[in-house]
């Protein structure tokens, strides 16, 4: 059975297979490998999607799901070949108020979500840096994250119902978008994370939250990190639960005052701190947070009007930037660590960078213990790309160590698969990860969803 | 020849008669019967037409036939030159429409009231106007481009131009931001609305309009984001009583595309469907008025109103500022004003058309493909974020050529040119890459090198 006939067949013109197309699809974000899939099919609804794994299951052709192209681990490049299933085309959004949802095809950009609940007086908490490309569908495959995580969570903490189609081209309904309902294991939790591999989530229902009153910015300098880590604990103690609490080492710092020329004193480290609420509270909270930062050696600056609050987060703003223009090869590291350990965390992230000697500005979401460490390197010079991939390696097998995880919000993919067993091993688990299999043979018997990622 | 047979007509128009439609010098100064303009340059400075504004309605007008005929631009264009040989074009264009390009033609005149008024001195060219053959550069036709243009800066040299004030955006763009690159230029240019701005502050020239009108302005990408002139629009406006202006969701450097920038010739329907876009949010400010400063955009804009059946009129800036002026103008004296040069997108890059190869693999060797720029990619939302006519694709695929991956040019060239060179892309890398100006070149590699 030729599959590209069969595909043409059912789904006509949303077949591509000039060249000229389907090489626009080799890589994502993750930028590494590169592998031309055999054809691109593009959904544009539930209907097409089922199609397709309808044909790839009757004649085993892998199939890799991708939405807006910006996974940073590989998760949508079609390493194995076979059919790259783009479901960008499908993008409805539909806001309840009433029943407390916004209903997402898996196209539609986390972005644009969160601007449909505004318009409401609600919006979607998770905030991916992606999320005006990224799209919900792979978000949610993902469990991705982002800066207000700190207080939101991430997507997993946000799905009521959700409808996936399983390889053959099954249509399942996942729970129903209410706040409670029983139908026994939650199963929508399965297919939050699970990278393609297990099938493709289609739509999904999620919460959504009302717009907070008002919100105000806290930027704080430390002259040590341990100080800045004191106030990190101080703020977490008196019970303030920040929006955003991110936090940047001295490199990261400087490459930004030297990319940007934005005038910024020098310091060790520094934190950003959003608060929410009521307009009667919110700066009584930031007051708190000014206060802790001066009590632990710390200058603070607040404010909320949005010209003075973009100046302020300029520095965590322009950080990609920044180490883009510098560096032509950077790994961004993905990793967690409990949050009384981030102090001792970044002088360790600190002694592996003078082990190797390559750059590796870091940064973070502190709120949650979500550190990302850039490892920059010359892409030209096999020694350092040598170096960079055994810093990658290093830094994930610290946050092990040390009780955190290889991955916060950009997943295992190609990248961290093999490291994920050492992740396994250290909390006793590797059962974990048979059980894993044995799941996705049930679903996917021929193991066609997104082959070569994610599985050690 | 990898060249779509449309290209390859637009080109040879533009080398042999001045402008797309190859329509000639005669047309192209009809605008300025009756104005008695003095001939050559005043004080150096001259007013310049450009091959853009003067000949737009019929350009107009062989744009909406076309489309209502569903007939292909391409093959059209291969017969195209039996008709240009028995002079039909001329013929069917002048009868069908003069009054559609008469809106053009009065944009030409209003602008030039307007400059007197103000006192502004300056000469025309007439006949002996050089087209910018900006059309060269666009279609990455870069080697004949370079000629050109040294051509055309080696006639200014002989005429005597010094200074350049242009209604055209683009051939502003084309002589400050690429003529430099390409050949030895030393014209000093402006836009219109940047000497009016700059004389209605020195004299506090104010005026108002007999009727009251909400108007929300669209800016061209070429002003706005290349030229980074923002504030002299808002300036003028704000100066004109009776208008009340109402800003669309993107304006001024972050202004959204209406469809053109050479697509509406290559890919018109795609073209289309950019302009609808814009022409919705523009309709959502609930102004009764588009103004603009863009022959093109006010075409694409004026056919996308039309084929989503909204109500609303489009006119260049220039006319609108003529009628105030010709209602009431008065001078209140010098007034404090500053007008910022926006600058956001990188420096123009000049790079040699020896290896050119070369240099796209090592700039789009640092494309990060993160997809910010897809996201503000207007063709990437317009056909549902289809990656090979996007921002970030056509920066992979021509990844893809220079590698030697078994591309055809020729297919590449045609992913390229569904590009309208907005810049948005440009301007939103976070790696600080001019991706509009790498898909020109890119277009100029495909060409150069071109494997069907």
């Amino acid at each position: 059975m030729d599959v590209i006939k069969e595909l043409k067949g059912e789904l006509g013109e949303k077949v591509l297979t000039e060249p000229e197309d389907i090489y626009a699809y080799v890589t994502d974000a993750s930028n590494v490998l590169r592998q031309v899939p055999l054809a691109v099919v593009r959904a544009y609804s539930t209907e097409d999607v089922s199609k397709v794994l309808r044909i790839a299951n009757e004649t085993s052709t892998p199939v890799v799901v991708r939405g807006g192209g910006t996974s940073l681990t590989g998760a949508s490049v079609p390493v194995k070949g076979g059919i790259l299933l783009d479901v960008t085309p499908m993008d409805g959004i539909e806001v309840n108020v009433d029943d407390g949802w916004v209903m997402a095809e898996a196209g539609a950009t986390v972005a644009k979500v969160d601007q449909e609940c505004r318009k409401y007086g609600y919006f979607f908490p998770p905030d991916p840096a992606s999320s005006r490309y990224a799209t919900i569908g792979a978000a949610l495959a993902e469990n991705a994250g982002g800066l207000r995580g700190a207080k939101y969570g991430v997507m997993k903490n946000w799905v009521l119902s959700l409808e996936v189609v399983i390889p053959g081209g099954e249509v399942l309904r996942i729970g129903k978008p209410l706040y409670k309902w029983r139908w026994g294991p939650d199963l929508i939790s399965l297919f939050i994370g699970s990278e393609g591999t297990l099938g493709v989530i289609t739509k999904a229902w999620l919460r959504i939250y009302p717009l907070p009153e008002k919100v105000v910015r806290i930027l704080g300098l430390f002259n040590s990190l341990e100080d800045a880590g004191r106030a990190i604990f101080e703020i977490r103690r008196s019970g303030i639960l920040p929006t955003m609490l991110e936090l940047l080492d001295d490199e990261s710092v400087n490459i930004v005052r030297e990319q940007s020329g934005l005038d910024i004193p020098e310091t060790e480290a520094m934190i950003i701190v959003d608060v929410d609420g009521p307009k009667e509270a919110v700066w009584r909270l930031a007051n708190q947070v000014t206060e802790i930062i001066g009590r632990n050696g710390g200058k603070a600056e607040a404010s909320d009007d949005p010209e003075e609050m973009k100046r302020l987060y300029a520095v965590r703003q322009g950080i990609y930037a920044a180490v883009t223009r510098t560096y032509k090869g950077v790994l961004i590291e993905d990793v967690v660590f409990p949050v009384s350990k981030l102090v001792e965390a970044l002088r360790e992230i600190k002694k592996i960078k003078e082990k190797y000697g390559l750059p590796m500005p870091t940064f973070g979401h502190a709120g949650d213990g979500n550190l990302h460490p850039n490892i920059c390197y010359d892409p030209d010079d096999p020694e350092q790309v040598k170096k960079a991939e055994e810093m990658f390696r290093e830094v994930a097998l610290l946050a092990i160590r040390m009780g955190g995880s290889l991955s916060g919000e950009h997943g295992i993919g190609l990248t961290k698969k093999e490291l994920l067993v050492e992740e396994l091993k250290s909390v006793n688990s590797l059962g974990y990860l048979k059980l894993v299999k044995e799941i996705k043979r049930v679903l996917d018997p021929k193991g066609i969803m997104n082959p070569g990622k994610l599985y050690p | 020849m990898v060249v779509p047979p449309v290209v390859l007509m637009a080109s040879e128009n533009t080398e042999r008669e001045g402008d797309v439609l190859g329509l000639g010098p005669k047309e192209r100064v009809r605008w300025a019967k009756g104005l008695d303009l003095p001939r050559g340059p005043v004080n150096g400075t001259i007013f310049y037409a450009g091959e853009v504004y003067p000949i737009m309605g019929y350009a107009e007008g062989a744009f909406r036939m076309m489309s209502r005929l569903k007939l292909d631009l391409n093959s059209m264009a291969k017969v195209a030159p039996l008709f240009k040989k028995l002079g039909i074009y001329r013929v069917v264009a002048r009868a069908s429409w003069s009054s559609l390009n008469s809106r053009y033609e009065k944009a030409l005149k209003d602008a030039v009231y307007v400059l007197k008024k103000l006192d502004v001195k300056f000469g025309y060219l007439y006949e002996d106007e050089p087209p910018s053959g900006i059309a060269l550069h666009t279609y990455g036709l870069l080697e004949d481009f370079k000629r050109y243009a040294s051509e055309v800066a080696a006639k200014f040299r002989e005429l005597g131009v010094s200074k350049i004030i242009t209604l055209d955006p683009i051939a502003a763009t084309a002589f400050k931001h690429y003529y430099p690159v390409f050949t030895e230029f030393n014209v000093k240019v402006e836009h219109f609305v940047q000497v009016v701005a700059r004389r209605m502050a020195e004299t506090g020239a104010k005026a108002s309009l007999r009727r009251k009108v909400r108007v929300t302005y669209h800016d061209p990408c070429y002003l706005a984001r290349v030229m980074g002139v923002v504030d002299e629009v808002r300036y003028v406006l704000s100066r004109l009583d009776g208008v009340e202006l109402i800003e669309p969701e993107r304006h001024g450097v972050n202004t959204g595309c209406s469809g053109d920038g050479g697509l509406e010739l290559t890919q018109p329907e795609l073209a289309r469907k950019v302009s609808y876009e814009r022409v919705k949010e523009l309709a959502e400010t609930g102004a009764s008025l588009t103004l603009t400063s863009c022959p093109a955009c006010i075409m694409m804009l004026r056919v996308g109103f039309d084929d989503l059946s909204i109500k609303m009129d489009v006119l260049d800036l220039a006319s609108l500022v003529a009628e105030a002026f010709r209602n009431r103008l008065e001078f209140e004296g010098p007034q404090e004003v500053s007008f910022k040069e926006y600058k956001v997108l990188p420096d123009t890059l000049r790079w040699d058309l020896s290896n050119l190869g070369e240099r796209l693999r090592e700039y789009t060797d640092l494309c990060k493909k993160c997809g910010f720029c897809n996201a503000v990619c207007p063709t990437a939302q317009a056909l549902d974020r289809l990656e090979s006519r996007s921002a970030r694709g056509r920066m992979t695929l021509i990844n893809a050529l220079v590698r030697g991956e078994p591309l055809s040019s020729e297919k590449v060239l045609d992913r390229l040119y569904s590009c309208v060179l907005c810049g948005s892309c440009s301007q939103t890398c976070p790696v600080g890459l001019h991706v509009q100006e790498i898909i020109v070149y890119g277009r100029a590699y495909a060409i150069m090198t071109g494997r069907v």
